[in-house]
């Protein structure tokens, strides 16, 4: 998609190689042909030749009167043109026929096929012998083997002007039915850094659509990815905006102070807005770090929930008791092993804990609790069936709405009405960690409390 | 002058709060957009400063709901919402401002004031009358050149009659003026602020109509 102009390998270019193979093999198969084709029309040619005398040799069976004069001689020059030579011997030997003057042959006592040399040239005989005389038929070996020449490579000529016709046709289909590659490699080739449109699938071949559909969800999926990324960062960007404005406004306020009283308060304020300014970047910061870790995909490893539990409750104790609310562990003392990441896992805790110092009225109470839960999990519609530990942080503050439950995830989305100061961006950590453990969160009302009560369930080691 | 603050955010609205009642502005805070609306219906104001991502009611919205019932109260919107297609939108459903949050205090005041003197139908920030002249910037007041001190609450009601010569306010209207929800009306005040101008700017400027109310008669 960027620039980078790399060359393909000739070695891995399929048209090449198709090509290559394909022509090869044309060029290949035209020469065999050939080859075969000329072998055969040559024995064949033989086959005819042979076929010709014998007919011609049959078609003198009847013999010739022995007291037939001599017939007229052809003259020398003549000769040369026949190709076929026939004598008649009489029974007792004596020649009383002879087609061609110059080209008497030796009288042989082979009857069949046979080769003799005569006048400097290899003659092909055949001879017949009948009650009374002996029939010969020759045909110049020379002849015979150029005119079965002849033949042979006209059969051979339509196979070797084929041939470059058919690799004309192959080049054609190959270029064609790869055509629907470059044209998807020219789509994207083309594209943007950040188009991440779907390439059109339709008319492509089986064997490259499965290709660009993978392609297609690859590009859905990173889609998805910067769209998130791109929220994030408007939101985050819309978010620093109200603490800037704030602090902005507060210095403003301070410039104005006429007395030391004004003067201290709006120090305060503004000591205020910049610890929240602080802390929601602080949060920005760490769900930008949770997010980018179940990116990597960092190994987990195996830790105990209980001892998590207990050293973040006892972290979180001196706010609880500030806000004048009594804490408690309810579980295991330790033995709750799990795969899972140490810090995501203690800062997810912190946050829940937190939520609850912060939402709960002066009074009241908050229960870090975990169980384990048998095989299979409790009314779990998917059973996993490997036992989990179910974490849950329960206070006896006023709830949340089951209509704002699933949207209080949402990033800097905040209960409206709530007067405690916050980010917004608490239970979106707390979601994205336990996204990061495949945990499933839930939010709901808690039985023994009245108040929320936030669930981990994650699956035990 | 009196101003609606609508703003959810509590370290904003405090802040802008202080700010704008230094400026002597009468303003009364709401944090969300039902009681926005509950406001507007009730009271007349003279400006709203308005925040858009409220809880229970979107600022544009309530924005709406106001030019519906064809309240030309000016709104001057004051968001983190940057995008120019929203900077638009909010324009488009009847603000006659908008500024981005973080914004500079002295620039919000100075479109407040503009606001302010656009809805009484002027355009220069001296108003001057009778050879009375007051300075809607620096808040000065001269008598034929002479400068006045007056105090704030006096000043608003100077400011109100000078605005649109000719009209009359009722004294409920000047006390609309003049206080926000939390301050205590005494039953005669703004009698005692209009003996207090006559005092300083003489009797013939600010008249009264019996059982109606005051005005500063037209030149």
């Amino acid at each position: 998609m960027t620039s980078r102009a790399v060359p393909p390998s000739p070695a891995f270019s399929l048209r090449l190689r198709l090509l290559a193979w394909l022509l090869g093999a044309v060029v290949l198969g035209a020469l065999v042909q050939a080859a075969l084709a000329y072998r055969t029309a040559l024995a064949e040619a033989d086959e005819i030749f042979d076929y010709h005398m014998q007919q011609t040799a049959l078609a003198l069976r009847a013999g010739l009167p022995a007291t037939l004069a001599r017939p007229p001689l052809v003259s020398e020059a003549q000769a040369e043109n026949f190709e076929f030579v026939v004598q008649i011997w009489s029974s007792d030997g004596v020649r009383i026929f002879e087609s061609a003057e110059r080209a008497a042959l030796p009288q042989r006592a082979v009857l069949g096929f046979s080769e003799v040399v005569a006048h400097g040239s290899r003659y092909r005989v055949y001879s017949l012998a009948t009650r009374t005389q002996v029939v010969q038929v020759a045909q110049d070996l020379r002849v015979r083997h150029q005119m079965a020449r002849t033949l042979a490579l006209r059969t051979v000529l339509p196979t070797l002007l084929m041939a470059p016709l058919l690799a004309l046709v192959v080049g054609w289909v190959v270029s064609r039915s790869l055509a629907p590659v470059a044209r998807v490699s020219a789509q994207l080739a083309r594209r943007a850094g950040d188009d991440l449109d779907t390439v059109d699938e339709s008319q492509l071949p089986d064997e490259v659509r499965p290709l660009v559909h993978e392609l297609n969800g690859l590009f859905g999926r990173v889609r998805a990815v910067l769209q998130a990324q791109q929220h994030f960062v408007a939101d985050a960007a819309h978010e620093l905006r109200s603490p800037l404005a704030a602090l902005k406004l507060q210095a403003e306020v301070l410039r104005r102070a006429r007395d030391d009283a004004a003067q201290e308060r709006a120090l305060e304020r503004l000591d205020a807005g910049i610890d929240r300014a602080t802390r929601l970047i602080e949060q920005l910061m760490v769900l930008a770090r949770q997010q980018a870790q179940a990116a990597r995909g960092e190994p987990a490893q195996t830790l105990d929930l209980a001892t998590l539990a207990h050293e973040a409750l006892a972290e979180a104790a001196p706010a609880l008791s500030a806000a004048g609310l009594t804490a408690a562990y309810d579980g295991p003392a330790d033995g709750a092993r799990i795969h899972g990441h140490a810090e995501a896992l203690r800062i997810a805790l912190r946050n829940l804990l937190d939520n609850a110092a912060k939402y709960t009225p002066r009074g009241g109470q908050v229960v870090l609790r975990l169980q384990r839960e048998p095989l299979g999990g409790s009314g779990g519609s998917q059973a996993t069936g490997a036992a989990a530990w179910l974490l849950s942080v329960e206070d006896s503050g006023p709830g949340i709405d089951e209509a704002q439950r699933e949207r209080v995830l949402d990033r800097f989305y905040r209960v409206p009405g709530t007067e405690a100061p916050g980010s917004g961006l608490g239970l979106s950590i707390v979601a994205a960690i336990a996204e990061l453990h495949a945990a499933r969160l839930t939010l709901g009302r808690s039985e023994a409390l009245g108040g929320l009560a936030v669930r981990v369930r994650l699956v035990a080691v | 002058m009196r101003l609606l603050l609508v703003e959810d955010d509590p370290m904003i609205g405090e802040a802008v709060l202080e700010l704008l009642r230094g400026e002597r502005y009468a303003v009364d805070w709401v944090r969300d957009g039902d009681m926005a609306d509950t406001a507007l219906r009730s009271t007349a104001y003279d400006l709203v400063l308005l925040d858009l991502g409220l809880p229970r009611r979107d600022g544009l919205d309530v924005l709406r709901a106001l030019r519906a019932r064809r309240d030309r109260t000016p709104v001057l919107i004051a968001t983190a919402r940057d995008a120019v297609a929203q900077r638009v939108q909010g324009l488009d459903a009847g603000a006659d401002d908008y500024v981005l949050k973080p914004y500079a205090l002295d620039e919000l005041l100075a479109r407040i004031r503009a606001l302010l003197r656009r809805a009484a139908g002027r355009a220069e920030p001296v108003y001057e009358h009778q050879g009375v002249s007051i300075d809607t910037v620096t808040r000065e007041v001269r008598v034929h050149g002479q400068p006045v001190v007056l105090s704030a609450r006096e000043w608003a009601v100077l400011e109100a009659l000078l605005a649109r010569p000719g009209r009359v306010l009722s004294r409920a209207q000047l006390e609309d003026k003049l206080y926000a929800w939390k301050d205590g009306i005494s039953s005669n005040a703004v009698e005692v602020y209009i003996h207090g101008l006559r005092k300083k700017l003489g009797n013939e400027l600010i008249q009264n109509v019996r059982g109606v109310g005051y005005l500063v008669p037209p030149a």
